[in-house]
């Protein structure tokens, strides 16, 4: 049952964040209008006001406490809060499932950690959670955590897949975790048309640090993981420089493709904690959410 | 075999194979290594990239190196190289091989018998019969083929003596009585004998000679020398030319009995001397344990010299003093020193000069003594005149009396002056006196003056015409301190001091042990002359083989006391050690006059050294290398593939290295040492491990508080308690040891009990404690009354009395009466006073015995009392309430009194005369 498994140790990383509050996008245009931001009294769990009560508040509503200690009543207001959609998508295919050394976990496999982590946070703080396309629709509660485990555990065939873009949902969250080593016109695609549609997010690139070193030397045979490509070489150290330069580039359009679109750019190492990166996902989500 | 270069080969055809070696490099450097495949999700980014140069990484020189070396070496391995072939021998015909087969060539035995192998392999491939003739053991020799002799020339043994002309008369007769001609190999031990070049002769007449033979000297020891008190040893040696250093071993039993180097005297010969003579100065105690004497690194029976009676002997000495003293005066006593400096090199005799002239001791000492009866006087004169010493000491009486005044005593050396003389006393202007160096024909000459020796007081010699001659010993103003007189075959000494410190420190110092050692060894016996041992017959004991070891002498015949003393040693006279009744004598291979010749060849003969250059396979050793390459070769491939430190990487490399690398052994300090360092650093007190957990942990637990109370109350600052195990731990770090007894507790052992003895001899203290409050007082009624008994019975335990009033226990530190633990209870047993003691009018207490009583029983649980936990509160109750609290107050005050009275002995049993002396003083 590895989808019970990676629940369990997703729900440990969870448990050391506090529960992630989204904040309501369409608060964001009450500053537009001029108003005090988004603390307006309204349906929720935090206290927010007590103003004396008004014909038409029923007698149930009086704040016993606060009225004894004047003679006017007084009702007691809380903040509204609102639940937001966040989306996620984690790249499945072969290329994330690889570790250059036994004691690191493979990238796939700290993606999927990420995403779920993230998605017990955003749930337990009330929001909901799907995936992109249109398998799992966003949902709240924990079952949908348990069928999220059960999509994010299967894993794709092809080398390189694209971010699955379909059915975002307007203004919604998304976070697309991958390596983005394959095919960057895709990324675009699927930005652009998230931006198009006023959904915002992060972009989490997740890497292996052997893909960062290239500590390679001699003649050398590389593969892809389901060996659909293939590429020799007789002097490996003679590329590393010319491979470095195109990684970098990479990032480099990703980078320019985020802040075009609103989007943040993260990139973890599979040989760092797992929790950096979940702060780091925690406050990004915060941030596109402001 | 095809030689090349030195070096033999089995196969040289295979070498043909080298020649490919250059093909093999240039194949090697071309081909590329084989591609390293990884899985690698970023291969998308380096697809389309072109390698700079189409040339590929081909092997490095150095590993293509390598493997032409490994190459290299198999084939050359395989070709079997020979290092040192033999050279084929020639000749043909019998051979007969000579042995001398002495003591001399000994030490050189098992490079002689390479040789006689080798020269039996040679003589076996070239198909010659052999036989053998062993000069010192001669026998038939018949000719057989050399594999049949390889076994007995293995069998062949050195013998403890050199070639006697009887030996050489039957090998020339044997020698005769073989037909045709034969050539003869001699193996030669070094030293030339009577006969030899007779011999020879008769060998060349029957074909060529050929000789192998050393170039090393032999060495040898003559027996020890006894002179004029000294012992000396000589090592001769065969050969001059070189300066060379031997080292001489002195053997002997320690006194568990077994044998061990007692000491080793390094000396050596002079570029040009044959003999070098070397001084013993040993003790005499150790002296009398020598066994034997042996030259390091030379393992022949004329290196070794054993020890008989004459370095055992002990000389007799009567010993008559004054007067007796009581117990307590042993410092003051006139023969105290005497006896002290005597014991360990002397038979001390004690009684009336009458009942023991007729013992005839070696040497008679008066201490102090004037009145000598006229039939006394008579016996002595005639004792000293058949070779008796007679030593005497000044003193208060002999210089009070008037003897040898106005005429020379026949009895001392010197005429006196009456009454001496005092040096630097309180009424005198000089100051104390110190020794003149020993003039050269003094007894004592050699021995150091220690600075410290000082005489205060002395008997003066009047100036006579004889007198300067008489004087051994004077001090630094010239003043005769020993005079000897010669009296037929004997002497009469003269001490003009006391033997006691009471007139000078001489008796305090070693030198006047020396001084004794060296009059008491005058009369030392002499090597035993034939006709000493006309008509006696001594039987072989222990008897030595060529080696030098002792055998036993199984059932060798008796040999005459003449032959024992004169012949030369042989098959008949063998060396080793004679017995006659209780007398022993050793007979050694070589005479005090002996010297060693070294045998002259003529120019004719060759003659080789001893050493076999064996052949050497080295097949095996290039195989060997060549494993070693390709080990090399597998590590640096896969550094070079960058899989070094991979996960397999790691293992080859694991395995290749723990193939090449030993495990090393750990360095382990004992336990014992530990403890040692832990108990002598600081002080300990210590509790005797019972094996009862709870009894063990509560007297460790009751030693920690009485620790904890003399590092709070006084000078006194133990550290942790030990517990002690009898059976293994040393006891003597530790001052006092406390014993609760158990009935549990197992009995120590034979060797424990000892080692309890010797401690309770050498000042240590015991505190027994039956812990059941003692209501059976000690009788057997109490079953650890009983335990005790039965646990003590081994121990020297003196008489035991319980602590009397003014026993010092009571005021070490604190003032006490009782001696309370948990239980208040009875008396407490120590060592009993002396039976003289007496109380002296004034005094507080009497003078009780010194030291330290050794024992001390109680049944008190003082440990219980004393016991403390780690936060330093009483772990038991001890009575009730503040009068229990007071018990235990003074359970510690009876502890810190006993480590005082341990740690400090009589100390204030002298310092309660204080007031008595003040009041004396009249303030």
């Amino acid at each position: 049952m590895p989808d019970i498994d990676l629940r369990a140790r997703s729900e440990e990383e969870a448990s050391r964040l506090p529960p992630l509050l989204a904040r309501a996008e369409h608060l964001a245009g009450t500053v537009l209008l001029g108003d005090h931001g988004r603390r307006r009294s309204g349906l929720g769990d935090d206290f927010w006001q007590y103003r004396p009560a008004q014909s038409g508040d029923s007698k149930r509503m009086i704040d016993h406490r606060r009225s004894a200690q004047s003679d006017q009543q007084y009702v007691r207001e809380r903040e509204w809060q609102i639940a937001q959609a966040v989306m996620v998508w984690v790249d499945q295919s072969a290329s994330m499932r690889f570790s250059s050394d036994r004691a690191l976990s493979t990238k796939i496999d700290r993606a999927r950690l990420l995403s779920l982590a993230i998605a017990i946070l955003l749930i337990r703080g009330g929001e909901r959670v799907g995936l992109t396309g249109t398998s799992l629709p966003p949902r709240r509660g924990n079952a949908q955590l348990m069928r999220l485990a059960q999509f994010l555990v299967q894993d794709d065939e092809t080398d390189y897949a694209p971010p699955e873009h379909h059915g975002m949902i307007p203004h919604a969250r998304a976070m697309f975790v991958s390596d983005f080593l394959g095919d960057l016109t895709e990324v675009k695609l699927a930005l652009t048309k998230a931006a198009d549609r006023g959904v915002r997010g992060v972009l989490m690139q997740v890497l292996d640090p052997i893909e960062e070193a290239f500590p390679f030397h001699g003649r050398t045979i590389f593969e892809s993981i389901d060996g659909t490509l293939r590429h020799e070489t007789l002097k490996a150290a003679n590329l590393r420089d010319r491979y470095l330069e195109r990684l970098a580039d990479r990032k480099k359009v990703l980078r320019r493709l985020c802040r075009a679109t609103g989007w943040h750019l993260g990139l973890h190492h599979t040989d760092q904690s797992a929790q950096s990166a979940l702060l780091w996902l925690y406050r990004a989500l915060d941030r596109s959410t402001a | 075999m095809t030689l090349l270069g030195g070096i033999g080969f089995i196969a040289p055809w295979l070498l043909v194979a080298l020649a490919a070696l250059p093909i093999l490099w240039l194949v090697l450097r071309a081909v590329p290594p084989t591609p390293t495949r990884y899985r690698f999700p970023g291969v998308v980014l380096i697809l389309g990239l072109r390698d700079d140069d189409t040339i590929s990484d081909r092997t490095p020189w150095w590993l293509a190196l390598l493997r032409i070396l490994a190459v290299a070496c198999t084939i050359v391995g395989l070709a079997g190289p020979v290092l040192n072939p033999n050279p084929d021998t020639t000749g043909s015909g019998p051979v007969l091989l000579v042995l001398d087969g002495g003591w001399s060539g000994a030490t050189r035995w098992p490079a002689t018998q390479e040789l006689l192998s080798a020269k039996l392999a040679e003589a076996h491939r070239s198909q010659r019969p052999v036989a053998i003739l062993q000069l010192t053991d001669p026998d038939t020799p018949t000719f057989h083929t050399a594999d049949a002799l390889t076994g007995r020339g293995a069998d062949m043994k050195p013998n403890p003596w050199t070639v006697t002309p009887d030996q050489l008369d039957r090998a020339t007769r044997l020698l005769a009585e073989m037909g045709g001609s034969f050539d003869t190999w001699w193996f030669s031990d070094g030293l030339s004998y009577p006969g030899h070049s007779d011999f020879l002769a008769a060998l060349e007449d029957r074909g060529d000679v050929r000789v192998f033979q050393s170039s090393s000297s032999v060495i040898g020891l003559t027996p020890v020398q006894f002179e004029d008190g000294r012992i000396t040893i000589s090592a001769i040696r065969s050969t001059v030319g070189l300066p060379r250093y031997i080292t001489i071993f002195i053997r002997g039993l320690d006194p568990a009995g077994t044998s061990r180097v007692l000491d080793s005297i390094t000396t050596g010969f002079k570029a040009d001397a044959t003999q070098v003579d070397t001084d013993l100065s040993l003790p005499a105690e150790l002296l009398a344990r020598v066994t034997r004497f042996e030259i390091a690194e030379q393992h022949s029976a004329g290196a070794v010299v054993l020890a008989d009676d004459r370095l055992r002997h002990r000389p007799e000495v009567a010993l008559i003093s004054g007067h007796d003293v009581g117990e307590g005066l042993d410092l003051l006593s006139p023969s105290h020193y005497l006896e002290q400096a005597l014991v360990p090199i002397a038979d001390l005799l004690y009684g009336v000069l009458l009942d023991i002239i007729p013992a005839n001791p070696d040497v008679i000492i008066l201490a102090d003594i004037t009145t000598i009866s006229a039939a006394e006087q008579a016996a002595l004169i005639e004792w000293i005149e058949n070779g008796g010493l007679l030593l005497r000491f000044a003193g208060p009486r002999l210089a009070a009396s008037d003897i040898g005044r106005d005429d020379e005593h026949p009895l001392l050396p010197v005429r006196l002056r009456a009454g001496g003389r005092s040096l630097g006393g309180a009424m005198s202007w000089g100051e104390p006196k110190v020794l003149a160096p020993f003039a050269e024909e003094s007894p004592f000459f050699g021995l150091t003056i220690p600075s410290d020796v000082l005489v205060n007081s002395q008997l003066v010699a009047q100036p006579d015409p004889t007198l300067a001659d008489r004087v051994i010993a004077a001090l630094n103003d010239g003043t005769p301190l020993v005079t000897r007189k010669e009296l037929g075959q004997g002497q009469i000494i003269l001490f003009h001091v006391t033997a006691n410190a009471e007139w000078s420190t001489l008796p305090l110092s070693g030198l006047f042990i020396s001084m004794l050692e060296r009059l008491a060894a005058f009369s030392a016996n002499q090597t035993p002359k034939a006709r000493d041992l006309e008509g006696t017959t001594w039987v072989p004991v222990r008897v030595m083989d060529g080696f030098g070891r002792l055998l036993d002498a199984e059932n060798l015949p008796g040999v005459d006391g003449p032959t024992l003393a004169e012949a030369k040693i042989g098959p008949n006279l063998q060396p080793g050690v004679y017995q006659n009744g209780d007398r022993r004598l050793a007979r050694n291979v070589l005479m005090p006059d002996a010297t060693l010749t070294p045998v002259r060849w003529p120019e004719r003969i060759p003659v080789e050294g001893l050493s076999v250059s064996p052949e050497l396979p080295m097949g095996s050793i290039l195989l060997a290398a060549t494993l070693i390459l390709l080990v090399a070769d597998v590590i640096a491939s896969l550094a070079l593939s960058g899989r070094l430190m991979s996960v397999r990487g790691k293992a080859v490399l694991v395995f290749a290295l723990g193939t090449a690398l030993a495990p090393m052994a750990d360095a382990q300090t004992t336990a014992e040492d530990e403890l040692a360092t832990l108990a002598t650093s600081e002080l300990a007190l210590a509790h005797v491990l019972t094996g009862d957990a709870r009894v063990d942990e509560m007297a460790q637990a009751g030693l920690q508080g009485l620790s904890n109370v003399l590092f709070y109350r006084t000078s006194v600052e133990p550290i942790k308690p030990i517990g002690v195990d009898l059976e293994r731990d040393e006891l003597a770090f530790f001052p006092l040891l406390y014993w609760p007894v158990t009935l549990g507790q197992p009995y120590p052992s034979d060797q424990a009990y000892a080692k309890l003895n010797i401690y309770l001899r050498s000042g240590g203290l015991i505190l027994f404690d039956t812990r059941d409050a003692d209501i059976a007082g000690f009788s057997t009624a109490s079953p650890n009354g009983r335990k005790l008994q039965d646990l003590v019975a081994p121990l020297a335990i003196p008489p035991l009395e319980t602590v009397p009033a003014d026993h010092v226990l009571t005021r070490t530190f604190y003032l006490i009466k009782d001696f309370p633990g948990r239980y208040a209870g009875r008396d407490i047993w120590v060592e009993a006073a002396p039976p003289d003691a007496e109380q002296i009018e004034g005094m507080p207490f009497r003078n009780l015995n010194d030291g330290v009583t050794p024992i001390l029983i109680g049944g008190n649980d003082w440990a219980g009392a004393w016991a403390v936990d780690r936060n330093g509160t009483p772990m038991n109750p001890v009575g009730r309430g503040f009068a229990g609290e007071r018990q235990r107050e003074l359970a510690y005050r009876f502890g810190v009194n006993l480590v005082m009275h341990v740690l400090t002995g009589n100390y204030k049993s002298d310092q309660v005369h204080v007031p008595a002396l003040l009041d004396r003083l009249g303030q």
